[in-house]
Formats: C-alpha cells, sequence, structure tokens
C-alpha cells in the first residue's frame, strides 16, 4: 500500500490539499443526504407538497410506480447511499486512515453503482414517466460529483506518498 | 521571525472549520425538514387538489389508478362505480342501493364491488370531494375505507359546505372509527393519496365518464344506477341472478 507509512502530522496525505476531495465528498454526501429525507418525508405522506417550481412535475416522477425498486422507496435508497458515503468520507479524513488508498478505493465503490443507478433513474425520467424533478436532477448531478471527488482523491490522495518516494 | 515560522499552526484549523461549516449544513437541513414536518401536522397542507399527472402517459395513470373492493375477485359479475363524495345522487346510492346489493349479491359471492373516485372539482360545491377522498383513502390504508365511506357520504350536510376546510371534521370521523388518530391525520394533512385520486379521476375520464355516480357492469355502462330493479336486471343478464 503506497500509503502504509504516512508521515506524522497534517501533510501525511490528510492535510488540506490532500483531503479537499473526501471533504467534498462529505458535503455533497450530506446535500445528497438531505433531499433523500425530503423525498423520503414526501414518500411517506410527513411533509406537504413538494417544493419543486410551478410545474409540478417532481410529483408526477414522485407519484409514479418507479418511486419504488424492489418494493423499496428510491429516496431511502439514496439515504442510505449518501449516509454510507458521508460516513466513509469522515472516516477518511481522520489522522489514521487520512490517506489511505483503501478508503479511496471504498468510496470509489459505493459512487460507481450510485451513479450507474442514477442514469437507470434518469433514463426513466426521460423516456418512460416523461417528466423531470428538479430533486432528483440535483440528486443525479451530486452523485456525478461525488464520483468525481472519488476518482480525484484516489488520484490526488497519494502523490505525496509517490512524491517521498521520488525524493 | 525565524520562531514566527516555526510556530505556524498546522493544517487543523481547515478541517475544524470544514466540521464546523458540516455541521452548520445538517443543522440547517434538518430544521427546514422539521418545519416542513411540522407545517404538514397541523393540516397547512392537505391535498384540496388534483396533482399534475401526465394525461398522455396511459401506464402511469393505470399503475397509479387503484381501487377499493367489496366481494370476492373472481365473483361473476363486477360493478365498477366513479363517485364523488359531495354528490348528493352518490350519497343516496351509498345509502340506499350498494347495502342491498351487498346483501343480496356480494355477500353470496355473486358479485364484485369497485369503486374509484372521481371528485367532481375542487371549487364551489365540490370544494372538498378531493380531500373527502383522500381522507377515505387514508381510512383505507387501516383498513376502514367502507367504514369512512359510509361516514362521508351519512354526513355530507356535515362538511360538503363547510366554511372552512373540514379536516378536523374528518378526524374526527376517523377518531369515532377507531383508527390509528396520529397515523390518520398525518396522511390526511399531507399529499398522501392525491396521486392515487387523480389517477382514479383521470381513469374515469378515460372510460368516458362525466357525471356520478357512473356505474358500468360488466363493461356496461348503467344509465339509471339509483335504480335498484335495473341494476337487478343487468346483474341477472350478467350471470348473477339474485339468491
Amino acid at each position: 500500500m503506497s500509503a502504509g507509512a504516512p508521515a506524522p502530522g497534517p501533510a501525511a496525505g490528510g492535510g488540506p490539499a490532500a483531503s479537499w476531495p473526501r471533504m467534498a465528498v462529505a458535503t455533497l454526501a450530506l446535500a445528497g443526504l438531505l433531499i433523500s429525507a425530503y423525498l423520503l418525508l414526501h414518500r411517506l405522506g410527513l411533509v406537504g407538497r413538494l417544493i419543486c417550481g410551478a410545474e409540478g412535475s417532481c410529483e408526477t416522477v414522485q407519484s409514479s410506480s418507479y418511486a419504488e425498486f424492489l418494493g423499496v422507496p428510491v429516496a431511502g435508497i439514496g439515504l442510505v447511499g449518501y449516509l454510507v458515503m458521508m460516513a466513509v468520507a469522515l472516516a477518511g479524513l481522520q489522522p489514521q486512515l487520512a490517506g489511505v488508498r483503501r478508503v479511496s478505493l471504498v468510496l470509489l465503490a459505493l459512487s460507481l453503482p450510485a451513479v450507474a443507478f442514477t442514469i437507470y433513474l434518469n433514463a426513466l425520467e426521460a423516456f418512460v414517466i416523461h417528466a423531470w424533478c428538479r430533486w432528483c436532477i440535483a440528486s443525479a448531478t451530486i452523485v456525478t460529483l461525488i464520483f468525481l471527488a472519488s476518482l480525484a482523491d484516489l488520484v490526488l490522495g497519494h502523490r505525496p506518498a509517490a512524491d517521498r518516494r521520488l525524493t | 521571525m525565524a520562531q514566527k515560522t516555526s510556530s505556524a499552526p498546522p493544517a487543523k484549523p481547515p478541517l475544524r472549520l470544514f466540521y464546523w461549516i458540516l455541521i452548520v449544513v445538517a443543522l440547517v437541513g434538518i430544521a427546514a425538514l422539521v418545519f416542513l414536518v411540522v407545517r404538514a401536522r397541523v393540516g397547512g397542507s392537505a391535498a384540496l387538489a388534483p396533482v399534475q399527472m401526465d394525461t398522455t402517459n396511459l401506464r402511469a395513470i393505470y399503475a397509479r389508478a387503484t381501487p377499493e373492493t367489496i366481494g370476492q375477485p373472481g365473483a361473476p359479475v363486477k360493478l365498477v362505480i366513479f363517485a364523488d363524495y359531495t354528490c348528493p345522487y352518490c350519497g343516496q346510492w351509498a345509502a340506499q342501493v350498494q347495502p342491498r346489493l351487498v346483501q343480496d349479491y356480494v355477500n353470496a359471492g355473486k358479485l364484485q364491488i369497485v369503486y374509484y373516485d372521481f371528485p367532481l372539482g375542487s371549487e364551489g360545491e365540490h370544494q372538498y370531494s378531493f380531500l373527502a377522498a383522500r381522507a377515505a383513502r387514508c381510512a383505507g390504508e387501516q383498513g376502514k375505507f367502507w367504514e369512512m365511506h359510509d361516514y362521508l357520504f351519512g354526513r355530507q350536510s356535515e362538511w360538503s359546505f363547510a366554511a372552512s376546510t373540514p379536516v378536523k371534521t374528518f378526524e374526527g370521523y376517523a377518531r369515532a372509527l377507531g383508527v390509528d388518530q396520529a397515523k390518520f391525520d398525518a396522511c390526511l394533512e399531507s399529499e398522501r393519496f392525491a396521486d392515487v385520486v387523480t389517477a382514479n379521476h383521470l381513469l374515469g375520464e378515460r372510460l368516458g365518464v362525466n357525471s356520478t355516480p357512473t356505474v358500468i357492469i360488466n363493461e356496461k355502462k348503467i344509465d339509471d344506477p339509483i335504480k335498484y330493479d335495473v341494476l337487478q336486471q343487468v346483474i341477472a343478464q350478467s350471470g348473477g341472478a339474485a339468491k
């Protein structure tokens, strides 16, 4: 493992320069978590009409049969997914895990299927439901950014270790 | 100067700042969600009108439209009814015709009644149609659809022309029926079943329903469904002779 012996202190792959992708993942996942929670509460009938602009396409999407996947509300799946990604990203910011490659791989392994699932959901909106939900688009954007940040974490997070090998 | 450089703070403050930002964002988000839930709980957002639904997407309408039924699914005769809780004739049907049908045909396994909501509007004399349909669905979620159906039709005059939205009146009915009050209230004071009621209405429109009650027996639309002898005749012709 390239980061197997990180130097103690903030420069060991856990400094601000190296850890920004994980900060980004945690922040984005929190935003996604809140959106998923909102949509799930709506699904459970616990909040009012979705705040969705004048055209109200969110109701069309959220009331469709595709708002559930294998009997589980899609918003609930999103909520759990974002929660796990945020937990991993926050754990990866701790000094003992900073710069550890395995954390980067876990983030990538979590975000990649999330992106695939998002593409599937967006395709349903475009070709089957014929309606776009702003909250779903926001969630799709967040998932994509999390994936890119996870990729950046894998690439950038270990540069200090490589640099150390060169010197 | 050299001392000053060596005592420069490590990278902890940015991480600490990040945590603070994350906590603030989380708290603001949770507060917003709590506000939305509380607003829904006090009835400020009980859905009173149909939701937006793509009327050209038949598959979505059929998927969402959900009837309530009474009788065996395998009964030889199916009676489909589209009704509005504010419609006096529907009230008459519910009070006088349906109980006789249940007694004579449903209990004998010869007839199944399939009920779809068809709220006639969300203004004027029908301004509470949609809410009433949702109230019955909310009770139905707890297995009390037909009880609430009868309650709503039986007390039309109490709430149809109420000065304010009869959310509390319907919650009182639910209490009398012995449903889980908190669950019913949360359901009614939200958007729950707004999609189902909307889809039921759109399904009716697709089938050419333009008045209530519209009764269809084995795909035959009945012109005067309030007349019991007419229904008896059609049911008999459809293979469900009386006991």
